[in-house]
């Protein structure tokens, strides 16, 4: 098609501890869409070990072919091994089109490919789409508005997006495709060794599978205003979520931050407590059946997203609801 | 003609000042509020965050700088706690005769550990007689075998129990038309920091009564020439004095200005923002334009006395000016916010309260224009 | 002597930022005087570097691309405490994305005498690919490791540390030199003393632009960007909301309702 590379469309996914997080396959199901609109095939590159048997999926979800790397020597994450396994397979195949997951792999590791592939690299893309150019258009929301970037000259063109933001793909079970096995690199000197990896078991309900969420932003005010609204979401079984306000208050940790570089969800209800309405945090949240916002400034951007607006201050009306909610569980 | 910006250096100054008031002082705030006797963190921060070495040359342990980096800090100071700017600027103010007035063996001894916080000084002038005279002054010395005794009473002294150096000014015993100012330490025998004063502002910023009985203060410790204490105490309270009431009142309007802007894009009647009232923004108008001319007045006088002259007019004129002007704004303040603004949880009560103290200290308004006037006609 | 470069950038005040918005009649960005200031996350690096420098005897340059008004804050990190500062500016590096910035500053980097760690901000306030640190390590040809939320064992020839996980830490050895992108949890940067102003006063801001860093026009800026906005629109808001009307306590009664309606009560 363009500047000498074909017009497959690829996904790195990641097979670290045996299994392949979700936006890995969100990502196929959108690659199968640009794929189609290009002309060209899907191609997933797995490394990791003890993962031969989750291939299939990968086929069902839109994959025309893996490349698989499943070795112990992918077991764990380690940085020159993957970039090397990665360049030199990017080199030789020539995709159109590189996406990963904005997982904390692939924020590594995309930099480091783009920088040695010599090409361009968008950051939490909550869309693509290939215009009548052909070319691959990345959009990120910026100052309340949606902002288009494009890599012209140079290829693959490539992009991280954040699990959620495109869908999981129906599986079709019959399709199926090519496995091309790929072999870690020879005799590597390594400069840099993961040497183990610790992981904590994450506390209360998790945010991505949630029914109920409920956001705080800076509204809370202070630290009791927060452990309001953490109350709030313990007694309806919800999970807390947050802005970066919140964060760098430091009332909640940055596992909680809903938005374009935190976390997507799709709960069924979302009550949004003291938060203003940026862009960049309400495009982490899609699908739900009704969304509602607490915020004591009527002229707030959250009320022109939500269903149902609250104008209240949230330290008087948090309370009140609480109040209410145990009373009527108490019935 | 003449350039009234800030150096790139003042600017760093005034960045620093406003970072430390913003992170480092504004959380003790809401426990001055509930404490008027909540000072000593307050004091702790400030000495830590270097505020108290600005005017105190490098040789002793000081900064170096002038007093135009001084109205800097207080103002920005002043923005988040008036009173905290209060007790910083009269601190100054009993640095600054030791620094004018002391001998070398005087600045050798106090100097460094006024800088490094390890002491902290006040001035101790008024007395219940009347601070607009002080000319009449009960607190008296004798001269007694190579040593002073010390008696009478002191008050409306600020940093009166957090000063363990306390530059008191007193009257000959025996001639009491001539007077002398001493350097008296807080823990010597006979010194005595009394009673607190409440005041209905500056909570947390220590006012109180210091009392002398029989205090013996060593003959080394006579600060100036003896009988030319008035010399001494109408110096510094002239430009130091007058030059840190500019700085807690700038704060004031500054902060009543923020906060009503703030209010105003914010609060809504007839279907709009009430920043679109004329009446609104006439009130914001007035107090940016008080700002405007507050802040040449001081910056100006501070100039005068960097480079060496004498700004005590200067200062009064804009003592006058800035205390005044941050009562109006206060007002204003309070008025534009309305019910609000009378709520005691809102910051603007405070201001409004803390705005009417800068009346009476370093000198009534209406002193200054006695001053100002004395100015004109000589 | 270890020598430990911190790459800063001066973004706008990220508490005034947040303000600047598409206009909705003009559909274009307001210009906004936005004062600049450290990018937050670069002053944890900086941070850092200064309680290595507390530790034994380190030299600290700060490397910053901006344009000159940028100088003022490699200024205010030499008052925090960094040693000298260079500022990469000139008009040819306008427009950079994260891959001609990353190139942009490793060849300045690669003309200091020697260098054995470098620190850098996780992401900038403004923009936050997190794509610098990475891509500058590999122009280094150097090893990076990102998200480093703790120093565990410094002053080896290898360097161990923690880095964040979505669930937990990764614990790193890395060879030296290396790239260190860091976390908002490794520190609390401190606050600006007057005396570190008075002692910046010594201390010396160098300018770089294309011809000290003896590159192409073409590999730096815009030209050098492989990519390029080509279009920001504003994003046309309907308001549907129904605000809901009543005491405090009608309005929680309608909360819980909806809740049930919904069937999540």
């Amino acid at each position: 098609m363009s500047r000498g590379s074909t017009n497959s469309v690829w996904v790195i996914a990641e097979g670290i501890g045996g299994r392949i997080p979700g936006v890995c396959l969100e990502l196929i199901g959108k690659a199968r869409t640009l794929g189609d609109t290009l002309g060209g095939e899907v191609g997933v590159l797995l490394l990791g070990y003890g993962i031969q048997e989750q291939v299939d999926e990968l086929f069902h979800a839109g994959a025309d072919v893996v490349y698989l790397g499943d070795s112990p020597v992918y077991e764990k994450y380690q940085p020159e091994i993957f970039t090397e396994t990665i360049v030199p397979l990017s080199k030789e195949v020539q995709p159109q089109i590189i996406l990963l997951g904005s997982t904390f792999m692939g924020r590594e590791q995309a930099p480091l490919i783009a920088a040695r592939l010599g090409t361009g690299l968008t950051a939490h893309c909550i869309d693509l789409i290939i215009n009548e150019e052909g070319i691959l258009e990345q959009k990120i929301p910026a100052y309340g508005g949606m902002m288009t970037i494009v890599c012209p000259e140079k290829r693959p063109q490539m992009a991280t997006v954040t699990q959620g933001v495109f869908p999981m793909p129906d599986l079709d079970m019959s399709r199926s495709g090519k496995i091309i096995p790929v072999e870690p690199p020879e005799g590597l000197r390594t400069r840099v060794e993961t040497l183990k990896v610790v992981r904590k078991k994450p506390e209360g309900v998790p945010l991505e599978s949630a029914p109920v969420v409920i956001a705080g932003g800076a509204g809370a005010g202070c630290a009791e205003g927060w452990q309001e609204i953490e109350d709030l979401a313990k007694t309806l079984n919800a999970a807390v979520g947050s802005t970066r306000p919140a964060v760098d208050e430091g009332w909640t940790e940055l596992e909680t931050m809903i938005g374009q570089s935190g976390k997507m969800v799709h709960p069924e209800f979302y009550i949004a407590v003291g938060i203003s309405g940026d862009m960049q945090h309400m495009v982490g949240i899609s699908g739900a059946k009704a969304m509602v916002a607490v915020n004591n400034d009527p002229q707030a951007p959250v009320f022109e997203q939500v269903d149902y607006g609250i104008v209240a201050d949230c330290r008087e009306f948090i309370p009140i609801l609480l109040r209410k909610l145990r009373e009527k569980g108490d019935l | 003609m003449i350039d009234f910006t800030f150096t790139e250096e003042q600017e760093l100054f005034q960045k620093a000042a406003r970072e430390f008031a913003e992170t480092e002082l504004a959380p003790h705030v809401p426990a001055m509020e509930e404490n008027d006797e909540y000072w000593e963190p307050v004091i702790d921060a400030l000495c830590e965050a270097e505020m108290m070495a600005i005017t105190i040359p490098e040789e002793y342990g000081g900064l170096g700088l002038g007093y135009v980096e001084r109205l800097i800090a207080l103002e920005e100071i002043a923005r988040i706690s008036s009173a905290t700017a209060m007790m910083m600027q009269v601190g100054g103010l009993g640095i600054a005769p030791i620094l004018v007035f002391g001998n070398e063996e005087q600045k050798q001894k106090y100097l460094p550990g006024l800088a490094s916080g390890e002491h902290f000084a006040t001035v101790a002038v008024t007395e219940p007689s009347g601070g607009s005279n002080p000319k009449d002054c009960s607190t008296t010395y004798v001269k007694e075998d190579g040593k002073y005794i010390l008696n009478g009473r002191k008050c409306f002294i600020t940093n009166a129990h957090i000063a363990d150096v306390q530059v008191v000014f007193a009257a000959d015993a025996d001639d009491p038309s001539t007077h002398s100012t001493f350097i008296v330490e807080s823990g010597w025998e006979g010194f005595k920091a009394t009673h607190i004063e409440h005041k209905v502002g500056w909570r947390g910023c220590n006012t109180g009564e210091i009392e002398l009985k029989d205090c013996e203060v060593p003959a080394e410790n006579l600060l100036g020439p003896e009988g030319k204490g008035m010399r001494v105490a109408m110096t510094v309270i002239s430009d130091v004095g007058r030059g840190g009431m500019v700085g807690c009142a700038l704060g004031i309007q500054q902060a009543c200005l923020d906060a009503s802007i703030e209010f105003a894009k914010e609060r809504e009647l007839y279907g709009k923002p009430i920043s679109y009232l004329q009446a609104i923004q006439f009130k914001l108008a007035e107090m940016k334009i008080d700002l405007e001319a507050g802040r040449l007045l001081g910056y100006r006088a501070a100039s005068i006395q960097d480079a060496g002259g004498n700004a005590g007019n200067e200062f009064a004129v804009a003592k006058y000016y800035t205390t005044e002007a941050a009562q109006k704004a206060a007002k204003m303040a309070v008025d534009i916010h309305g019910g609000y603004g009378v709520m005691q949880e809102v910051d603007i009560t405070r201001h409004l309260r803390d705005s009417f103290v800068l009346g009476p200290s370093a000198g009534t308004s209406d002193i200054m224009k006695v001053i100002i006037a004395r100015w004109v006609l000589s | 002597m270890v020598s430990i470069v911190v790459c800063v950038k001066a973004v706008p005040d990220p508490e005034k930022a947040d303000e600047i918005r598409i206009d909705p009649v003009t559909k274009a960005l307001p210009r906004q005087d936005v004062p600049l200031v450290i990018n937050p996350l670069d002053r944890n690096a900086l941070e850092a570097a200064l309680q290595f420098k507390e530790g034994g005897k380190v030299h600290i340059t700060v490397v910053s691309m901006g344009p000159p008004p940028a100088g003022k804050v490699v200024k205010e990190c030499l008052a925090l405490g960094a040693d000298e500062g260079i500022l990469l500016s000139d008009p040819a590096f306008a427009g950079a994305d994260a891959y001609a910035t990353a190139f942009t500053l490793a060849k300045a980097i690669q003309k200091l005498d020697k260098t054995d760690c470098i620190l850098c901000g996780r992401a900038s306030s403004d923009g936050a690919t997190e794509w610098v640190g990475p891509e500058l390590a590999t122009f280094l040809g150097i090893p990076v490791v990102t998200m480093v939320r703790e120093f565990v064992a410094t002053g080896d020839e290898r360097w161990k540390v923690k880095a964040d996980l979505a669930d937990g830490y990764r614990l790193v050895e890395v060879e030296m030199p290396a790239v260190f992108t860091v976390t908002k949890d490794l520190n609390t940067p401190r606050t600006l003393r007057y005396s570190g102003i008075i002692k910046a006063r010594k201390k010396g801001i160098t300018t770089w632009g294309l011809d000290e860093l003896d590159v192409s026009e073409s590999s730096v800026g815009l030209k050098g960007s492989p990519t390029v906005m080509s279009d920001l629109t504003y994003v046309e808001r309907k308001s549907t909301c129904q605000f809901i009307e009543g005491t405090l306590e009608e309005k929680a009664d309608f909360l819980i309702q909806k809740m049930m309606e919904v069937g999540v009560l």
